[in-house]
């Protein structure tokens, strides 16, 4: 054996600390630093972008808790606003992660495995029958996604959770649920529609802390599982025999991280409502940017919440005084980009 | 001798309603290589699949140690044996050192993910495939044969005593599949490792096995040293063909050579009656 | 052999009259049912009542629209679940109706154009339009449109334009109360100045299928396969791309954006026949107008005198089916 000839996997570098050992991929940590310097920046421009503008310094002094002029500016009208974006984005993203990865397939994400469309027919069928209080609403949404994802569980468990078959009934139900809100929005009265349209579209319009507590009382809650998450999907690469004989419970694994993207999409679209595409696009662009083998969960949240800050800047300001949905801009900003990576890098990311 | 580590007793297995194999009782002899030779869809895969618990049987059981496969906690299982899917699907974009890296997973503990126990295992996997000169390749861009030594390389790097391999040779060309079958039997040789594989060369089988295992729906017909099992009855009764052995030029074991001649229809049928009593005698001296 | 091509052809003649019991449904019943011998009657010797009007008038068009949107969707689905080996693969998917309500969407706001026929070719140019982009992203790189590439491409195609028609009907009223309706996909009110405009393009897209169906079969074996079976990859790609989009965008057109059929089709289709292509377009094409039409009627019935859209219906009575259909089929498909 030739002595002293290192056999670590290319890019990858090893980092011993204590009596562990840790395999470190370094183009993940770039980008995860990179992203994490954009979306530092995307803060401050959010934070400075408004009605009146805000030089970023002052914005700086109010992110570090110095006395400022325009704390009221800053720290009250626009910041509950922003820590929902960000918060509702890293979740999406990392949902996304997680079930694509789970299913195996690009395609997937909260909206193909029923969570959007649970939390939409819920909503706007508790708006047609009056409810329309931003307090009862996420709570009515949450509900409604997860009672979605659970019917798809029951309906796709036969012996296990086999992916393809969870996809398409995920599917099925989903375009079902669908079809009732279309229905609830042709049956219904306009105003309703109107309203429950800019909800179906997702947005942050109005939405603050009371909305991001949830969340981030889930994201908190849910962070060891999460790192084990970003552990267990590695092995998910492989067909289920490979992986079986590798000593990996495949079946446990992929119902763990189903479980898991459910929940977080859930939470997600009770705050802002179906800002699915994000879940969509994140991981894909995530995934092409860190060339690795399985999709980077924390990239694809960093992405997730980058896209939504951004898009939800341009949503306030593109044709302001109006304000856009946010929705209609996650995938405006992000979809562009993942064609433009898909044209341009020869790898392809996930098998079908 | 060794206890046998591997063995099955009652397995029935079964796909939806579809039995392939009904109660069967099998010992793997340890340190020898195993071969399992059947007609297509005689359960041979079935089985193998059944012995690295990719799938569960319907009643009977797979006994590791004299202990169920079902009642072992699944990492512990792939510390003891490992195997290679007749077609396994690499995660897309993986270099070689990375998937052969994988090999390691049973052994590795979150906080303990490169220790200099594993590195010294991967370097050796890779020496011994010849797959280290592949190291920083995509495993997409391989050849057939390429790609084989890597997964092997990585069922090697799961340091196992128990290796399956179903159907290794698959989409090789003649020399990467005595290649392959060479690398198998040294691995015997050298590491002592128990080695069961379902090969479809049945002169290929009764070259490398030391233990020879010939099923036929399910059930097994023959075992027992190549010498001993493969026969033209054998041939006949496994494979429904007609066959003379002779013995292997090279190694002296059994080598079978389809032996009815082609005929033009209409030609008087006495040849075949011959052939078979030439069968008959062939396969004497290797007796 | 025999016993599955006797099963095949079981299936084949089940559907064909699962398809005439729909036919012969959808002209009989409705807001005011009118009896099957009235009904040929008035197909056969005219009449001037108000039975034979009513059937030749209104309910004749849609049936055959009808006909026209299943067959299209279930053949077109069919085709890119091939194409891109992907089983969730389906027009709505993979952006091309999209394209048609981005169209529809321009027509109604900026060119003021506010009658179902004027919005199908808008509806025909942005289904072409957003397939050819699509396309064109996908056989960028490496390797050519392989089938992820097309399947995400598609994907974020079908995002990205998804936010193009919400950023115009939010913040347009007027153009989103009109295309609320389009977009909820119905046969109400398609006349036959629609089947005129849309049944050459139908016509066009299944003899492009035609001619590549059985490449379908060799792409289902994978890329190197297909290569050694003496086909070309990129060009049997693009021709089923063309005949999907071609085929999508007639459905779209006729009636909207209709999902689901196009998703389960092929799928029931599959279930039913088997893989073979040769077998799983017709059956797809029995079934496809099968189910839009069986839909349309239920629509009709079940809240009358107002109707369910054809859209929301085919949903709600497709949904246990595919459930059912992936239930029993077995777990090793992955």
């Amino acid at each position: 054996m030739s002595a002293g000839r290192t056999v670590l996997p290319a890019g990858y570098s090893r980092l011993r600390a204590g009596g562990g050992t840790f395999l470190l991929h370094r183009r993940s940590i770039c980008v995860a630093t990179a992203l994490s310097v954009l979306l530092a920046a995307a803060v401050v421009a959010y934070l400075c972008v408004g009605e009146s503008f805000v030089a970023p310094a002052e914005v700086v002094r109010v992110l570090l808790g110095r006395p400022s002029p325009d704390e009221f500016v800053v720290g009250t009208l626009r910041m509950p606003r922003l820590v929902t974006g960000l918060l509702v984005g890293a979740a999406f993203g990392a949902a996304g992660a997680l079930i694509q990865t789970m299913a195996r397939n690009p395609l997937a994400s909260p909206d193909v495995i029923g969570v959007s469309h649970g939390a939409g027919a819920a909503t706007v069928a508790a708006m047609t029958f009056g409810i329309t209080s931003y307090t009862a609403l996420p709570y009515v949404s949450v509900a409604g996604g997860l009672a979605a994802a659970l019917l798809v569980y029951v309906f796709a468990w036969r012996k296990g959770l086999d992916a393809s078959r969870f996809v398409l009934i995920g599917i099925g139900i989903s375009v079902a649920l669908g079809s009732l809100t279309q229905l609830f929005l042709t049956k219904g009265d306009y105003l309703v529609a109107q309203q429950a349209k800019v909800w179906l579209t997702g947005t942050l319009n109005g939405r603050g802390y009371d909305q991001a507590a949830p969340l981030a009382t889930a994201l908190l809650l849910l962070t060891p599982a999460l790192l084990w998450a970003a552990r267990a999907q590695r092995g998910m690469s492989f067909d289920d025999d490979t992986a079986t004989a590798l000593g990996i419970r495949v079946g446990r694994i992929r119902l763990g991280l189903a479980t898991l993207g459910v929940v977080l999409a859930s939470v997600a679209t009770g705050a802002a409502g179906p800002v699915d595409f994000v879940a969509l696009l994140a991981p894909q662009i995530a995934r092409r940017l860190t060339r690795t083998a399985h999709t980077p969960l924390l990239c694809s949240a960093l992405m997730g919440a980058l896209i939504v800050v951004v898009a939800d800047l341009l949503a306030r300001k593109l044709l302001s005084p109006i304000e856009l949905p946010v929705g209609v801009l996650t995938a405006a900003v992000g979809a562009p980009y993942l064609m433009w990576l898909i044209r341009t890098r020869s790898r392809t990311g996930g098998t079908a | 001798m060794t206890a046998n580590r591997l063995a099955a007793k009652g397995l029935t297995l079964a796909y939806e309603d579809r039995t392939v194999v009904d109660g069967l009782d099998l010992e793997i002899p340890h340190g020898k290589v195993t071969v399992i030779v059947g007609p297509n869809a005689c359960g041979k895969s079935t089985l193998l699949r059944a012995l690295g618990r990719l799938l569960k049987p319907r009643s009977g059981a797979v006994l590791l140690d004299g202990t169920e496969l079902s009642r072992i906690p699944s990492r512990q299982i792939a510390r003891a044996i490992g195997l290679l899917p007749q077609t396994p699907v690499p995660p897309e974009g993986i270099t070689v050192a990375d998937l052969v890296s994988r090999g390691r997973q049973p052994h590795q503990k979150w906080w303990q993910q490169w220790s200099d126990a594993d590195e010294k295992v991967i370097v050796e996997a890779m020496e011994r495939t010849a797959t280290a000169e592949l190291a920083e390749r995509l495993v997409d861009e391989l050849s057939g044969g390429q790609r084989q030594r890597v997964w092997i390389a990585m069922a090697l790097a799961q340091e196992t005593d128990v290796l399956l391999l179903d159907e290794p040779t698959t989409y090789l060309d003649i020399a990467h599949q005595v290649e392959v079958l060479d690398l198998v039997r040294q691995l015997n040789l050298e590491r002592g490792r128990t080695v069961v594989a379902v090969l479809h060369d049945l002169n290929q089988a009764a070259r490398y096995a030391d233990h020879l295992i010939a099923m036929k729906a399910g059930r097994i017909v023959a075992q027992g040293a190549p010498g001993d099992v493969v026969t033209a009855d054998l041939v006949r009764e496994v494979f429904g063909l007609a066959s003379v052995v002779v013995p292997d030029p090279v190694t002296g074991d059994p080598l079978v050579v389809p032996g009815a001649p082609w005929q033009r229809p209409g030609q008087p049928s006495g040849d075949t009656a011959a052939t078979g009593a030439v069968g008959e005698t062939a396969d004497a001296p290797t007796e | 052999m025999s016993g599955l091509a006797r099963r095949r052809v079981g299936w084949m003649a089940a559907g064909a009259l699962l398809l005439l019991l729909a036919v012969v449904l959808s002209l009989a019943l409705g807001s005011r049912p009118i009896a099957p011998r009235a009904v040929l009657d008035a197909l056969l010797h005219g009449g001037t009542s108000d039975d034979a009007q009513v059937i030749r008038a209104l309910r004749v068009p849609r049936t055959i629209v009808g006909v026209m949107v299943g067959v299209a969707l279930g053949v077109a689905g069919t085709v890119m679940q091939g194409i891109t080996r992907n089983p969730i693969a389906e027009p709505g998917i993979l952006g091309i109706s999209q394209g048609a309500s981005v169209g529809v969407v321009c027509g109604i706001a900026f060119f003021s154009v506010h009658t179902l026929s004027g919005y199908v070719w808008f509806a025909f140019a942005g289904a072409g339009i957003a397939a050819a982009c699509v396309y064109a992203i996908a056989s960028g790189g490496r390797g050519g449109a392989s089938p992820v590439k097309l399947a995400l491409a598609g994907a974020a195609m079908n995002a990205f334009l998804a936010s193009v028609v919400t950023a115009i009907v939010t913040t347009d009223a007027e153009t989103l109360d009109e295309f609320r309706f389009w977009q909820v996909g119905s046969l109400a009110g398609r006349g036959s100045d629609i089947v005129g405009q849309v049944w050459p393009l139908l016509a066009v897209g299944l003899v492009i299928v035609a001619a590549m169906a059985r490449g379908l079969d060799a792409l289902a074996l994978g890329e190197d396969v297909a290569k050694g079976l003496g086909r070309s990859v990129p060009l049997l790609r693009v021709t089923g791309w063309l005949g999907a989009t071609v085929l999508t965008g007639v459905a779209v057109a006729a009636a909207g954006p209709i999902a689901f059929t196009g998703l389960a089709v092929p799928h029931i289709a599959r279930a039913l026949v088997g893989n073979d292509h040769r077998w799983v377009l017709p059956m797809a094409a029995l079934l496809g107008p099968a189910m839009v039409l069986g839909a349309d009627v239920l629509g009709r019935v079940v809240f009358a005198p107002s109707e369910v859209p054809v859209a929301v219906m085919t949903a709600l009575s497709g949904v246990p089916f595919l459930i059912a259909l992936v239930r029993r089929k077995k777990a090793v498909t992955a």
